[in-house]
C-alpha cells in the first residue's frame, strides 16, 4: 500500500496566546480529492501553510508525500503545488515569463516547455505573452493553477480557489480540478466555504471547527450518515451547530 | 537559484516607471552638472579673453587662465552633491521594490511553497539591486566623461578616469546603503507604503540630520564639501568632532573631493579611513536583511495601501 500523501499527528498551531490549530489527526490518501471545510477564521488557512512549509506547526507533526514538513523541507516542497486565495505574483511580467520563473524555482529542467505544455493544458496559451497587471480574477486564477501544477506536483494544495470568481469561472475551476485528479492522478487539498464545490468535486470532506477537526469522511459516507438532511449545506449546518 | 532570482528582478525592475523614471532623472541630472560647468567654463573663459585683450591694449602682462589653476574633475564636482540626493533615492526606491511585491503581492508565499533556500533568495536579489544600481553609476559615469569630453575637447586623462572610477565604485557603495535601508524597511513594516516613508525618513536622517548635529550646525556643509571651520574647543564640537566620522553622508562627500582631487591632498589611507564607515554599515545592513528574511513570515501579505 502507499503512503499516504498528507498525513498529519496531534498538530497545533498558535500565532499568540489563542491556539488556532488543536491536535489535529489527519489522513489523506494518494488520489483523494480532500474538501477542508470550516467557517472564516477556522484555522484552514493555517493547516495549509504549516502543510506547504510556510510556517512551522507549534506542536505535532505533519508529513506531505511521506516527508516531514519541517525536517525535510525541500523533499516537501519538490512535491507540492500551491494556490493561495488571492493570487497576484509580478503584475509588471508575463503570463509565461513568471511561469518560467517559478518553473526555475521548482527546478523544472525544461522550463520554457513546461510552461507551454501547462498552459495548453489549461486552454489558455493566448494568455502566455499579456502582462499579469492587465488579467481579470479569472485569468489571474488560471495562470495561478498553472504556476501550482506547472512542475507536475503529486500534491496540490488549492486555499479558497474559488474566491472572486464568477459562475464559469467557479466550472472551469470544478472542471481544472477534476481533470487534474483524473489524468495527473494529483491529490488536491482544497480549502473552501462552497459546498456546492465539495459535492461535485471532492472525494472526502473534513471539518474544521475553531480549529478542531471535527469530523472526516468520504463525501457517499457522509451523505448516508445523515440521512434526514437534504444537501451538504444541512449536513455542515449540523455539524457547526453541534459544536460548542 | 540566485540567478534566478536575480534575473526576474532585474527583469521587472526595468519595468517599473517609477524605477525607470528616477533613472532618467539620475542621468539627466549628471548632464545638467557638465552643462553647468561648461558653461561656468564658456563665461570664466569669455570673461577671461575680454581681460587678457584690455591688458595687452594696455600693455600688461596677463595672469593666467583660472581654468587652468582648477582640477580637471572640478566640472563634475556638482555630482558630489547629487548623488547623495537623487542617487541616494534611486537606491532607496531600487531596494524596495525589490522586495515590495513579494510581500504586497504574496508572491513570497508561492516562492516559499517551493525548494528554495532564504539565503539564496537574499544573494539574488543582493546580487540584482547591485547590478541594477552598478549599471546606473556606470550610465552616469558616461555621461560624465561625456561632459568632460565636451568641455575640454579633449579624451579625459588616464588618472582623471581613474579617479572617476574610483569616485563612481565609492558611490555605489555609498549608496547600497540606501538600497539595504529601502529592503529592510520592507521587511519589517506590514504596510509598503509604510516601508517607503520610514526609509526615505532614514535617508533624511543620514543625509541631513546627522550631519547637522556632526559638523556642528553647519547647514552648508551639508550640501557642500568644505573644510571645517569651527573651533573643537567647546564641548558641543568636541562631541560632535567624535561623531563625525561616524556620519556616512559626511565621510562620503569628504572622500569623494579627496578622489575627485577637488579638495587639498590627503594621503590616501586616510581616505580608506573615510570609506571604512560605510564598507561596515553596508555590511552590517545586508547581514541585517539576511537575518530578518531567514525570520519573515511570507505566509502573511502585507497591504499596498
Amino acid at each position: 500500500m502507499s503512503r499516504p500523501a498528507i498525513e498529519v499527528r496531534n498538530l497545533s498551531h498558535r500565532y499568540t496566546t489563542d491556539p488556532v490549530l488543536r491536535d489535529i489527526n489527519l489522513t489523506i490518501e494518494q488520489g483523494e480529492v480532500f474538501g477542508f471545510l470550516g467557517h472564516n477564521g477556522a484555522g484552514k488557512t493555517t493547516a495549509i501553510n504549516i502543510l506547504t512549509t510556510l510556517i512551522a506547526p507549534t506542536s505535532g507533526t505533519a508529513m506531505v508525500n511521506g516527508h516531514d514538513v519541517v525536517a525535510e523541507r525541500n523533499r516537501v516542497t519538490a512535491g507540492i503545488g500551491y494556490l493561495p486565495a488571492e493570487v497576484r505574483m509580478y503584475p509588471h511580467m508575463t503570463a509565461a515569463e513568471n511561469l518560467v520563473f517559478f518553473a526555475e524555482l521548482s527546478g523544472v529542467s525544461k522550463p520554457h516547455e513546461a510552461v507551454a505544455e501547462t498552459l495548453e493544458y489549461l486552454e489558455c496559451s493566448e494568455l502566455a505573452d499579456r502582462r499579469l497587471g492587465s488579467f481579470s480574477t479569472g485569468m489571474r486564477q488560471r495562470i495561478g493553477i498553472a504556476q501550482a501544477i506547472v512542475h507536475r506536483p503529486q500534491v496540490l494544495f488549492l486555499d479558497e480557489p474559488t474566491a472572486g470568481l464568477d459562475p464559469m469561472g467557479v466550472r472551469q475551476l470544478r472542471e481544472t480540478i477534476l481533470r487534474l485528479n483524473a489524468d495527473l492522478g494529483m491529490t488536491v487539498f482544497m480549502n473552501t466555504h462552497l459546498l456546492s464545490e465539495v459535492a461535485q468535486v471532492c472525494t472526502t470532506i473534513g471539518v474544521l471547527s475553531h480549529g478542531e477537526l471535527i469530523y472526516k469522511d468520504s463525501i457517499e459516507e457522509t451523505v448516508r450518515r445523515f440521512p434526514d438532511e437534504a444537501s451538504l449545506e444541512d449536513i455542515y449546518a449540523r455539524m457547526e451547530s453541534a459544536t460548542p | 537559484m540566485i540567478t534566478t532570482f536575480a534575473s526576474q528582478q532585474i527583469q521587472s525592475l526595468r519595468r517599473q516607471r517609477i524605477f525607470v523614471a528616477l533613472l532618467i532623472a539620475l542621468l539627466a541630472m549628471t548632464a545638467v552638472a557638465g552643462v553647468l560647468g561648461w558653461s561656468s567654463h564658456n563665461t570664466i573663459t569669455r570673461v577671461y579673453d575680454e581681460a587678457v585683450r584690455l591688458l595687452a591694449a594696455d600693455g600688461k602682462p596677463a595672469p593666467p587662465n583660472p581654468f587652468l589653476l582648477k582640477p580637471s574633475l572640478s566640472l563634475l564636482s556638482n555630482m558630489v552633491v547629487y548623488i547623495p540626493l537623487l542617487g541616494a533615492l534611486l537606491a532607496l526606491v531600487l531596494g524596495h521594490l525589490s522586495l515590495a511585491d513579494d510581500e504586497a503581492d504574496g508572491v513570497g508565499r508561492l516562492i516559499f511553497s517551493r525548494p528554495v533556500s532564504r539565503t539564496h533568495y537574499v544573494a539574488g536579489k543582493l546580487f540584482a539591486v547591485a547590478s541594477v544600481l552598478a549599471a546606473a553609476l556606470a550610465g552616469s559615469l558616461l555621461v560624465g566623461i561625456g561632459s568632460l569630453l565636451v568641455v575640454n575637447r579633449a579624451v579625459p586623462a588616464i588618472t582623471d578616469l581613474g579617479r572617476l572610477v574610483v569616485f563612481y565604485g565609492l558611490s555605489w557603495l555609498y549608496l547600497m546603503v540606501f538600497a539595504l535601508v529601502g529592503m529592510i524597511a520592507v521587511l519589517m513594516t506590514r504596510r509598503t507604503s509604510l516601508a517607503l516613508l520610514s526609509a526615505m525618513g532614514v535617508w533624511l536622517v543620514i543625509t541631513f540630520a546627522v550631519p547637522q548635529f556632526t559638523s556642528g550646525l553647519r547647514p552648508t556643509e551639508s550640501l557642500n564639501p568644505i573644510t571645517n571651520p569651527v573651533s573643537t574647543s567647546q564641548r558641543f564640537f568636541q562631541i560632535t568632532a567624535f561623531a563625525r566620522p561616524y556620519s556616512v553622508a559626511e565621510q562620503y562627500k569628504a572622500a569623494s573631493s579627496h578622489i575627485l582631487n577637488l579638495v587639498t591632498a590627503e594621503p590616501v589611507a586616510q581616505t580608506i579611513q573615510r570609506v571604512l564607515p560605510i564598507a561596515v554599515l553596508v555590511t552590517s545592513l545586508a547581514i541585517v536583511t539576511l537575518v530578518l528574511v531567514e525570520r519573515h513570515d511570507f505566509s502573511r501579505s502585507s497591504s499596498n495601501e
